[in-house]
């Protein structure tokens, strides 16, 4: 009457497998899921510093892929306990705002938002994730807002060099 | 519906009887029916496969100096001065740059040689300083290369360094001194200057 292949072992790694991911899988925070844009970060030696998940205050610098010319400032934090209190600080931002985990900033905000962060909590790391393409002027300004405000140590956010992806970054 | 059911009942029962009294006997375990969890599980698998992303960004941490107007003295025979320019070309040049010491163009795979090339240098050995000019108009992507490249040649050069012992028989300590400056208007001059 037919015959039976025994499926244990399968079953055993099936659920070694998924345990694993599902441990490992982490969500998206908010300002990640809001991003409207992706960013092609720099490419680098692999590193096995990684980007820290808590407490992080993100500015991102982004094309907008609909308009070439239009780069921005976006600012976003992972902790939304504090985005809150962070943006009652800053009267430039509007109320309808407040449930946005990424805006577009100008720099003047930018300055004040980085400010404003420093002051709900101290500890808040900075990251640059800028885009490859971008003309080095953005992230310059960048860096000396956070200097006027006195974030003095930021990351760069970048990605891991995948061998055959090393001349991509020629492009302006 | 009562009364079909009721009907319906009594021959099972008897069959059911019937069965279960034979299994008694024979039961050694029991089985339950896998598929559906073993479904479930394959599913999910699959779902969790296909969205885990292995490539996480990574960083690099970057520290700068609070806005100071003081002015500090240094060697110019400690400088080494690296100097992007808009067209994304570098150029290095170690003191002061004049007629006999132009800039000189160098791809940036060769970067990591001449870093470790001129920090080792034994009259400079740990004091040499590297700034790196950067004009407005380059590339993030290249600026990034160049800071990666700098940081890889770190490695031998710490490493080259903690081989000597200072006076309490300790090893050396690499102190970097790296800063970055806007390329400026001389510093253009100075290139086209090589160029010519």
């Amino acid at each position: 009457m037919g015959f039976v292949i025994d499926l244990t072992p399968l079953v055993d790694i099936t659920f070694l497998l998924l345990t694993f991911l599902m441990f490992t899988a982490k969500f998206k925070s908010e300002a990640e899921a809001e991003k409207q844009f992706t960013i092609r970060r720099p490419q680098v030696s692999p590193d096995t510093t990684k980007l820290p998940e808590r407490d992080l205050a993100i500015i991102n610098i982004a094309i907008d892929e609909k308009n070439p010319t239009d780069t921005g400032y976006y600012y976003g934090l992972t902790n939304v306990k504090d985005l809150q209190q962070v943006y009652q600080l800053v009267p430039e931002i509007p109320a309808d705002f407040y449930n946005k985990a990424l805006i577009k900033v100008d720099t003047v905000t930018l300055g004040k938002l980085i400010r404003a962060t420093l002051s709900v909590r101290s500890s808040t790391r900075f990251a640059i994730d800028a885009d490859r393409r971008v003309r080095f002027k953005w992230v310059e300004d960048a860096m000396n807002i956070m200097r006027r405000n006195r974030a003095f140590v930021f990351n760069f956010v970048t990605d891991k060099k995948r061998p055959g992806e090393t001349e991509k970054t020629e492009k302006k | 519906m009562a009364g079909g059911g009721g009907a319906l009942e009594i021959p099972e029962r008897q069959k059911r009887g019937k069965i279960v009294r034979r299994k008694k006997k024979k039961r050694i375990g029991f089985r339950i029916d896998l598929t559906p969890l073993v479904d479930i599980t394959f599913l999910l698998l699959t779902f969790f496969m296909f969205t885990t992303t292995m490539l996480k960004p990574q960083i690099m941490e970057m520290r700068i100096p609070p806005e100071m107007y003081a002015k500090v003295e240094v060697r110019a025979s400690e400088l080494l001065t690296l100097m992007l320019t808009a067209d994304n070309k570098l150029y290095w040049y170690k003191g002061i740059a004049d007629a006999n010491n132009k800039p000189q163009e160098i791809p940036i795979s060769k970067l990591r040689a001449l870093a470790i090339e001129k920090n080792l240098e034994p009259m400079v050995k740990n004091r040499l300083i590297t700034v790196l000019k950067i004009s407005p108009e380059a590339n993030y992507a290249r600026v990034v290369e160049i800071l990666d490249e700098l940081n890889q040649a770190e490695i031998p050069i710490t490493e080259a360094i903690a081989k000597e012992v200072d006076e309490k028989g300790e090893p050396v300590k690499r102190q970097r001194k790296f800063t970055i400056a806007p390329l400026t208007e001389e510093d253009l001059k100075l290139i086209e200057g090589e160029v010519k």
